[in-house]
């Protein structure tokens, strides 16, 4: 199977609560979810972030909105009032995320692009 | 089947003005919200009160009175916001002078207060409330005690609710929750009480509230669908319509631009919640896990089968200290090999602050354009980069320390490489740092009060 970016997958969008960073995850199709959930994993995601996230990492899925919530503790330096980080608010660490690959079969690949299309109205994804 | 129609009309201080104001003049709308407070802003604001007792509200609040009050008594939209932050009565102040000067007498601006539990941390710690961090774990509040600048309540809708009972045309209060200033005229247009058989309905409150109170961050604004989201400089801020079963569609002025979808929604759903199953509010807790949406199409969203439980037994509280300052300074380096001039500025750069000793609590060196924004997680492309920043920053306990960061950034202008452009360094800010912590809400003694314009 080969691996592709989770950019061509999902949606993603993150934001702060203090020094924890939540990342939304929202899955293009319910096939591409049900592959997801079982691939993004809290040791996955603490190895894609490597020194970024000093704390525990908690997924939680969310199978009505076929999305996760991936919760990201003591990682944004301390919170927004108090980091040294540029991204004080954990914006930019959605689409960090999009960066990890997975290892999808063909056919669900194909899918993710014809979501694209259908959502977007053009495949604008990665070349 | 009764309904309310509720608009969002500001997210932060700093939102645009224009959306609000179609909202005010436009928008079938019972109930327009505003929120102007972050947590960083009460601790400025509750130091801006203490140095003078008419200020310590967003002074926004004026012009977004002046242009949204005049139309919204008109047409019979009551106004809420929390721009009265660490002073709601100076603000209330304000705005009876903005509708005296419409020529609106007889407007009720209701007050909220009872947020500030600043007078009462003496009492919590003498009682042996724990106080305990909720980012850290660390306990008690002995190591930043003679620092404190702020704490601040996140109040529930209560407040809100008993003025509307006592038919206030704008209500002004410190710091409730942004999600309190929606749930309040749901529960007070529909009757619900905090009780078992409402406990669901006011989770759809909750839910609702949450999704349209960042304005246009539910209406194809910070939006994957950036690509599609039309116009979004005449963007239309979110409408919720609300049943009296908590059944809601979302939704934005016809003809506005940006884009309400499945997706918009979805993003906004998850944004910044941390355990879904538990979105817990001074009002109750929403399921996020069993909300059903509806892409209606034609902008419409439909929002159902919220469930959830009762409010929480304490309040969240928020305690702004003064932890030190920031300095900061970028310099930019141009090709060609822009990237090896900034990464030996950089090696410049912790030479010479190992030579002025270990004055910073804490550094950080980052490379703009190579892993600012994604850090490690972004990999360095073997490339002749057109142009790469090196920004250097550090927080120290003294300002005169962190004003070393930007005097030694300048100094790499012309004792670096060559071609190389420093622009106007940041000012050293001071830093107040966050202690988000859980109080029994027998504390927090909410107040409400009304005065009349003449």
């Amino acid at each position: 199977m080969p691996d592709v970016e989770l950019r061509e997958l999902a949606y993603a969008r993150s934001g702060d609560k203090g020094d924890t960073c939540i990342i939304g995850i929202m899955a293009k199709s319910p096939e591409i979810y049900g592959h997801l959930r079982a691939a993004i994993t809290a040791d996955a995601v603490k190895e894609h972030f490597g020194d970024m996230v000093q704390g525990e990492i908690e997924i939680y899925p969310m199978d009505n909105i076929e999305s996760l919530a991936i919760v990201l503790r003591n990682s944004l330096g301390g919170g927004a009032t108090k980091t040294l980080r540029f991204d004080q608010t954990g914006k930019a660490m959605g689409s960090a995320l999009l960066r990890m690959t997975i290892d999808v079969p063909p056919a669900l690949r194909e899918e993710a692009q014809q979501r694209t299309i259908a959502i977007e109205g053009s495949p604008n994804g990665p070349k | 089947m009764r309904r309310v129609n509720i608009g969002a009309g500001s997210a932060f201080w700093g939102d645009m003005l224009e959306p609000a104001v179609q909202l005010a003049e436009r928008a079938e709308i019972g109930y327009l919200g505003f929120d102007h407070l972050s947590e960083l802003t009460m601790a400025i604001l509750t130091r801006q009160r203490d140095r003078d007792p008419d200020k310590g509200f967003i002074p926004d609040i004026v012009p977004w009175m002046e242009a949204c009050l005049p139309p919204a008594r008109e047409r019979g939209i009551v106004l809420t916001s929390n721009a009265g932050g660490a002073n709601p009565r100076a603000a209330a102040r304000e705005v009876a002078k903005v509708a005296r000067a419409a020529g609106l007498g007889g407007t009720r601006i209701g007050i909220v207060e009872g947020d500030d539990l600043l007078p009462t941390l003496d009492r919590l710690r003498a009682d042996g409330v724990t106080l305990e961090n909720m980012d850290t774990g660390e306990e008690g509040l002995d190591r930043i005690a003679n620092r404190i600048v702020a704490a601040n309540a996140y109040l529930g809708a209560d407040g809100i609710i008993e003025q509307l009972q006592g038919d206030a045309d704008v209500i002004v209060t410190g710091r409730v929750s942004d999600n309190a200033l929606h749930v309040a005229p749901i529960m007070h247009e529909f009757g619900w009480s905090y009780d078992d058989e409402h406990v669901d309905r006011i989770a759809a409150a909750i839910t609702v509230g949450h999704l349209i109170e960042c304005t246009a961050c539910a209406t194809g604004g910070m939006s994957n669908m950036w690509r599609i989201s039309d116009r979004t400089w005449q963007v239309g801020f979110p409408i919720a319509e609300i049943a009296e079963d908590g059944t809601a569609t979302i939704t934005k002025l016809e003809g506005s631009g940006g884009i309400v979808n499945e997706w918009t929604i979805k993003e906004h759903l998850l944004y910044e919640i941390i355990d879904p199953n538990n979105y817990v509010m001074p009002d109750g807790v929403a399921d996020f896990t069993s909300v059903q949406l509806d892409d209606l199409g034609g902008d419409r969203v439909a929002v159902s089968d919220v469930r959830g439980a009762r409010r929480p037994d304490r309040a969240k509280v928020c305690i702004g200290y003064r932890d030190g300052y920031i300095g900061e300074g970028t310099i930019w380096y141009g090709w060609p090999d822009a990237l090896p001039k900034a990464q030996s500025a950089a090696r410049w750069i912790e030479r010479r602050f190992e030579e002025l000793g270990p004055r910073f609590e804490e550094t950080r060196i980052d490379f703009v354009g190579i892993n600012m924004m994604q850090g490690e997680t972004a990999p360095i492309r073997d490339i002749d980069h057109n142009e790469v920043g090196l920004r250097v920053s550090a927080r120290t306990v003294d300002r005169e320390v962190a004003e070393i960061v930007r005097k030694e950034v300048t100094h790499l202008w012309t004792l670096g490489a060559v071609g190389s452009a420093v622009g106007v360094p940041p000012r050293v800010r001071p830093v107040i740092a966050l202690w988000p912590t859980l109080v029994p809400w027998e504390y927090v003694d909410v107040r409400t009060d009304q005065v009349v314009v003449n």
